[in-house]
């Protein structure tokens, strides 16, 4: 297992890698539906102030 | 008969809908895939004889910096789309792509230096295909800025849609910057003429990973469409449909 996680002394390189990869990905994720969950926040108050 | 589809694009309550069906498809075939590429890729692909494990950067690096150029193009288009036929929607899709274009942007230029450290000595040189690439990022932000600065949204639309699509010369030089000038990145493995310089068993978690990174910028490209058009069509009718 601990042969996995050195990747052949390159894990120190390889991690943050696939963390930045992939937390970028999630990251865009998250920040596209608080974006939708926002626009509809927003234009549900505008409905309501103007039924 | 042909073209009703392209009208229908042009439907901001038709592509609103169409977002919100696929999307789920298009996220869950990403997840999958991407589960597959990464235990192909970095347990069942076996170690290179040059690079060891290091070349499994590869997984991560090689498809955020596809992204990044893909989503330029994307972007591009859908301006070119909405300069010439003045289609709202598509102007919309072209600010959807760029904040997603930006950090994948951010994610292959980290991903390389990460990589570029232990295999070239050094985090950064000032290489053709590293610049282009920085200079990729930077058009993101002077589109992003652009937006941002004008308040009118249909000039914000105009102008930031002719940057994007004047900058798109940049995405063939950052393509072709590792052939058209000595560089220390590696040419082509995969997208060449001819066959991949690459095994089978190293392959095609990679190409997996690609798809798995395309589906994955569909789902969030329809997701972020979304939120565009309806901050966009706030006074129309069927956004009140839609919301009830």
């Amino acid at each position: 297992m601990s042969e996995f996680f050195s990747m052949s002394g390159y894990g120190v390189y390889l991690w943050p890698s696939f963390a930045l990869g992939f937390g970028v990905i999630v990251l865009n994720l998250i920040m596209a539906l608080n974006s939708l969950a926002n626009a509809k926040q927003e234009a549900k108050r505008r409905l309501e102030m103007n039924p | 008969m042909a073209w009703t589809w392209f009208h229908r694009l042009a439907s901001p309550p038709h592509v609103y809908g169409f977002a919100r069906r696929w999307t789920p498809w298009f996220g869950g075939a990403a997840a999958f895939c991407m589960l597959i590429a990464l235990y192909g890729g970095l347990v069942l692909a076996p170690e290179d004889y040059q690079q060891k494990d290091a070349f499994r950067m590869v997984y991560v690096h090689a498809p955020a910096a596809w992204l990044s150029l893909m989503i330029y193009s994307t972007m591009a288009v859908a301006a070119a789309v909405g300069l010439i036929w003045r289609m709202k929607v598509a102007h919309a899709a072209a600010a959807a792509c760029a904040p997603v274009g930006a950090w994948f942007t951010v994610a292959a230029l980290g991903t390389g230096m990460l990589w570029g450290k232990p295999m070239w000595g050094a985090y950064w040189v000032w290489d053709p295909r590293l610049t282009s690439e920085l200079v990729l990022l930077f058009l993101y932000f002077g589109y992003m800025g652009l937006r941002a600065g004008i308040e009118d949204p249909v000039k914000a639309d105009k102008s930031s849609a002719m940057l994007a699509v004047v900058g798109v010369i940049n995405v063939p030089i950052i393509k072709y910057s590792v052939e058209w000038w000595n560089s220390l990145h590696q040419t082509p493995t995969v997208m060449k003429m001819g066959k991949p310089a690459m095994d089978m068993a190293m392959l095609w978690p990679l190409l997996l990973m690609f798809v798995a990174f395309g589906l994955y910028f569909a789902a969030v490209l329809l997701i972020r469409l979304r939120a565009e058009l309806l901050r966009r069509e706030r006074n129309a009718s069927w956004v009140r449909e839609v919301l009830a």
